[in-house]
């Protein structure tokens, strides 16, 4: 613990719906958030509680955390700009809050870091040239010394490194955008 | 688009009713949170508020519909939305395909007469491989070959067809139904499907000659003369007669029912005495055991395997999926297996 103390506290960091489902099922969110500035759409917030109601031990609920999760709401604007970038067969069909995610990532100069479980993010965020700023919940977790050794696949790098490496090659092939 | 009042909105969204009000009235404009609350709302996609296209109105017939109009228009909601999404999985897969069904050999609706039906459902019968009992493949031949998408709805109603510039031909069909009658449903709305521009280029309501026809169709595509011909040959005892129990299994042979059956025969023995007898027979299915009806899986078999593909090349994402199966987030999560272990190579076999 003192280990994780020392560490700088991690900015720029989005957090998709799927692991902030599996930090609460964890027990790990309270430690997490204060090794990191999470910030979070506000349908991803919705999601999240939405989706804990279908587990037995955990409940979401992000409100009495909004002194350390800084809920973000998208303009309209901005997501359908950035979903236009997309044509219609590559355009990765992924959850408005994660559209929204996306569309606030790449309109910002920062460099954010998006942690998901969800391979189309990782596809998307590699056709869209920002592969490096995707983050499994495994390499998050070690980052900020809460490593954890039974992740399941799709919190795992090698899941990311899957996914990223199918928008690379996309990519590569001038496939994706319209 | 269901009209919801404001009130309905505002609980279904959670969205406060001032709120709706000022963006209705262009006072203020929504986040795309709220956008994508009304959404789920109204059953469309977010982009659909996000674009300028003109709402292109759809054609859907009905069998039986509701006196409520929300009701209607829910259910269409629903039905558009399922084929919306069966058409964006396979634009995502790469999948998209332009089936090409039958036509038939009349283009003026006044010419359609019964004996064209009849023998249109021939021509399908035969175009279609369908056999001896056309039900056993009926569904199979038309989802997977012909690429018709189907969908198994519990609602206010028996029936729904379409043919849509945007996916195609589609039907909507009743889980509430019986399993005979979904059938006789389906070859009803097939009719209606295959011969959409003959009649809709006239209305774009079904008349009462249009839905006999279908009926007469649906009769004989379910129910092929040499096939019924055959089994009341096997059946029919030394008056003459056969008994209610042997047409009651052979009914169930072709998954209609009782009463479609005896209309059947009678037309291809031209009885005069249909409906004498199918009153009868409405009494013997009264007084018998039920028949079992097996319930209908929701989603066609392609469209869950376009969805499960979709999201192991990450083209779809778990909310998505979750979504168009129907099914949590929790269930969801289920589908993501470790593939880590098979390589390209270990997900294929050589044929040449």
């Amino acid at each position: 613990m003192r280990r994780v103390s020392r560490m700088e506290k991690l900015q720029f960091l989005l957090l998709d719906a799927g692991p902030i489902i599996k930090l609460f099922s964890l027990s790990i969110w309270d430690s997490f958030i204060k090794n990191c500035d999470v910030t979070v759409s506000q349908i991803v917030a919705d999601q999240a509680k939405y989706a804990s109601q279908e587990f037995e031990d955990i409940r979401i609920d992000l409100e009495p955390y909004k002194q350390n999760v800084k809920i973000i709401d998208v303009d309209p604007v901005t997501v359908g700009s950035f979903y236009d970038k997309f044509n219609l067969q590559y355009k990765a069909d992924i959850h408005p809050g994660e559209k929204e995610t996306l569309a606030f990532l790449c309109s910002r100069t920062e460099n954010w870091q998006l942690c998901s479980a969800d391979g189309a993010v990782f596809r998307a965020l590699a056709i869209l040239g920002r592969a490096q700023q995707g983050i499994s919940l495994e390499e998050l977790l070690n980052k900020i010394g809460l490593s954890r050794r039974d992740l399941e696949w799709k919190y795992t790098r090698k899941f990311r490194e899957k996914y990223t490496h199918m928008g690379q090659m996309d990519s590569i092939q001038d496939k994706g955008f319209s | 688009m269901i009209d919801y009042t404001l009130k309905e909105v505002s609980e279904k969204s959670g969205i406060g009713e001032s709120s709706i009000s000022e963006f209705e009235n262009s006072k203020r404009e929504p986040k795309f949170s709220q956008l994508s609350r009304l959404a789920e709302v109204y059953r469309k996609k977010v982009e659909f508020f996000l674009t300028d296209k003109p709402i292109i109105e759809r054609v859907m017939l009905w069998r039986d519909k509701p006196e409520s109009m929300k009701e209607m228009k829910n259910t269409q909601e629903k039905f558009y939305q399922l084929c919306e999404q069966y058409r964006d999985l396979e634009i995502l897969m790469n999948e998209v395909k332009v089936p090409e069904l039958p036509c038939p050999d009349v283009t003026d609706p006044e010419k359609f007469d019964y004996d064209r039906a009849e023998l249109f459902a021939k021509k399908v019968q035969e175009k279609f491989r369908l056999g001896d009992i056309p039900i056993a493949s009926l569904k199979q031949m038309l989802e997977e070959i012909y690429y018709v998408k189907i969908f198994y709805v519990d609602f206010l109603g028996s029936a729904i067809s379409t043919v849509s510039q945007e996916f195609g031909p589609a039907i909507l069909l009743n889980t509430r139904n019986k399993q005979w009658r979904r059938s006789y449903d389906l070859a009803h709305e097939l009719f209606h499907i295959l011969t959409w521009d003959v009649f809709r280029a006239k209305s774009e309501i079904e008349s009462e000659p249009e839905n006999k026809l279908a009926n007469a169709f649906a009769s004989r595509l379910l129910m092929p003369e040499e096939s019924i011909r055959d089994r009341v040959k096997a059946s029919i005892n030394d008056k003459g007669q056969i008994e209610l129990d042997r047409l009651d299994d052979i009914a169930r042979e072709f998954d209609v029912s009782l009463v479609a059956l005896i209309y059947r025969i009678a037309d291809i023995y031209r009885l005069k005495e249909a409906e004498k007898y199918a009153k009868i027979a409405e009494q013997y299915v009264k007084t018998t055991k039920p028949r079992i009806s097996h319930e209908p899986s929701r989603l066609p078999e392609r469209y869950c395997d376009l969805a499960m593909r979709a999201l192991r090349e990450g083209k779809l994402s778990l909310t998505q999926f979750a979504k168009y199966m129907d099914i949590s987030y929790k269930k969801a999560e289920e589908y993501l297996t470790d593939e880590e272990g098979l390589t390209d190579g270990e997900t294929a076999i050589s044929i040449a």
